[in-house]
């Protein structure tokens, strides 16, 4: 089985043989380990004013980083960031790396349109909307929903793009910045029209968020995502938990401790590892992966710890 | 009862019920100091103890912090004629490098609902900054807020800047943020670890003795 064969039975809570299949949301250390800007990273004003030539060596330029990425970390599925971020440059870069990997790796991109915890002066701005206003807040709700969807729609006459990660972070580590009344009211319902209208295309989805989900872990299942991602331990979840109550309802992904990759002992990282694997593998449904991504300022040498481990114990009997 | 109602505004976020009965109140010849301590400060305590057990949420807590706002604005003035003081003053910001502002803004308007003076210095807060703002403002206590593992050094290297400056044992210093532990705030010197925005404030006035 190809990688992204392996990633959809793991989506799908098929049993496999040989190593569970791993990837990450994103891999942020491209400069330290290929010498290369990751593509997010990249700033593009000058896009439109560049001769097709240009652009194109661009494109085979970030293309062939995902794939450089995806091999030396023996990732199963792609994340793409479509630089400059558009309908026609996603199918530019899905098509691109399909053909350089011969549809070796699970294609996705970001695809959530509900409410994630604002940042800077729009968390009050909109905490506010939400007690003045609360029926112009759903209607934008729909309209995000209405156009994400037609976007996918769009992205399907292409074809190539296996699923959706839908990031919006809806918890701190403490829970739910919605409370589970408001959540249920702003989000649950255009949540599962997202995750329903993607599955209708065809799509797989997987819904992100970090911090303690597990007050409103139910209207996060209500659409049937294929996965849940991140199962983030530094927000009280724990796989096992969620493996036992959940594990037969939703493919789960992460779960290694990516503040210990940072501030913890190697120690603490294996038996974060260690952890994850061992409540995560059983019957299938798992991907290993840390509980966010590699960001920024993350030690290389910690993710190749974490992947060692994996190597050598992340594989089923 | 204008004290319990404008307890009651406040308490559920109702800015224009906590802005009428404090009108009627002063009307009826209630002080603002007691508007503010029998109504605004009691009901943002209970805000704060109803997140911490996980009753309220952050946008219960911003509309309840907006009614108070409201309430401030005018009282403001009659607090200043009657020469009312603060609990104590508190300069706060995200540390060096990051730029994540959340649960700083958070804290900032808990502190001010406990009837605290906040001098907001933002995020990306040098070390020098905070030398700098204690001599400028001669806060009572520094809150520092981290979300980044990958920042967390800032706060330490903020610490040792304002032990340098010969500052340190002048005021007390409380720190928090997703990755900060209580192990964290022991190695870095810290008075006090808050894990939310409403331990924060308890926390705050423990510290200077006006719990």
């Amino acid at each position: 089985m190809q990688p992204r064969e392996r990633f959809i039975a793991a989506l799908e809570r098929r049993p496999l043989t040989g190593r569970v299949p791993h990837f990450e949301l994103v891999f942020f250390l491209t400069m330290e380990a290929f010498g290369k800007v990751h593509p997010y990273h990249r700033n593009y004003t000058q896009w439109i004013q560049m001769e097709e030539k240009e652009r194109q060596l661009h494109r085979h330029d970030m293309a062939d980083l995902y794939l450089a990425t995806a091999e030396r970390y023996e990732h199963s599925a792609i994340f793409l960031h479509p630089n400059p971020d558009n309908v026609e440059e996603t199918r530019r870069m899905v098509d691109l790396v399909r053909e350089k990997s011969d549809d070796r790796y699970f294609l996705m991109r970001h695809g959530d349109a509900t409410f994630a915890i604002p940042t800077g002066s729009a968390l009050t701005e909109f905490v506010y909307r939400i007690a003045d206003e609360p029926e112009k807040v759903k209607q934008e709700a729909q309209e995000r929903v209405n156009r994400a969807l037609d976007r996918a729609e769009k992205l399907k006459q292409n074809g190539g793009l296996d699923g959706f990660a839908l990031c919006s972070d809806y918890c701190f580590n403490s829970g739910p910045f919605l409370s589970p009344t408001m959540f249920s009211e702003f989000v649950t319902p255009y949540l599962k029209q997202l995750i329903e209208g993607y599955k209708e295309m065809g799509y797989y989805v997987i819904k992100h968020t970090d911090g303690n989900i597990m007050p409103i872990i139910e209207d996060l299942l209500e659409g049937k995502p294929h996965a849940l991602h991140s199962l983030d331990p530094q927000g009280g979840v724990d796989i096992a938990q969620v493996k036992r109550d959940y594990g037969d309802r939703v493919c789960l992904i992460g779960n290694v401790n990516s503040g210990l990759m940072d501030t913890g002992t190697d120690e603490e990282v294996i038996e974060s590892v260690r952890y994850a694997l061992k409540h995560g593998m059983p019957n299938g449904g798992y991907i290993f992966s840390t509980s966010n991504c590699i960001y920024t300022g993350m030690r290389l040498s910690r993710y190749e710890l974490m992947l060692d481990v994996w190597r050598k114990e992340g594989i089923y009997n | 009862m204008n004290l319990e109602t404008i307890y009651e505004a406040v308490l559920t976020g109702n800015a224009k019920a906590a802005v009428t009965e404090t009108q009627a109140a002063l009307e009826a010849e209630i002080s603002a100091p007691d508007i503010l301590h029998q109504a605004c400060i009691p009901a943002m305590t209970e805000v704060g103890r109803l997140f911490e057990i996980g009753e309220k949420f952050v946008p219960e807590m911003l509309i309840a912090a907006r009614a108070m706002q409201k309430v401030l604005e005018i009282i403001k003035p009659l607090l200043v004629a009657a020469e009312v003081k603060t609990v104590g003053k508190v300069v706060i910001g995200t540390v060096a490098g990051d730029l994540h502002d959340i649960g700083k803004n958070l804290v900032a308007m808990m502190l001010e609902g406990a009837g605290f003076e906040i001098i907001d210095l933002g995020t990306d807060v040098s070390p020098e900054k905070f030398v700098t703002a204690v001599q400028e403002y001669q806060p009572d206590l520094i809150g520092m807020s981290a979300l980044l593992t990958t920042t967390m050094a800032s706060i330490s290297k903020s610490i040792e800047a304002l032990t340098e400056a010969g500052m340190r044992d002048s005021i007390k210093i409380i720190i928090g943020g997703a990755p900060v532990t209580q192990d964290f705030t022991d190695k870095v010197g810290a008075d006090g670890f808050a894990a939310d925005a409403g331990s924060a404030s308890r926390l705050a006035k423990s510290l200077l003795g006006a719990a």
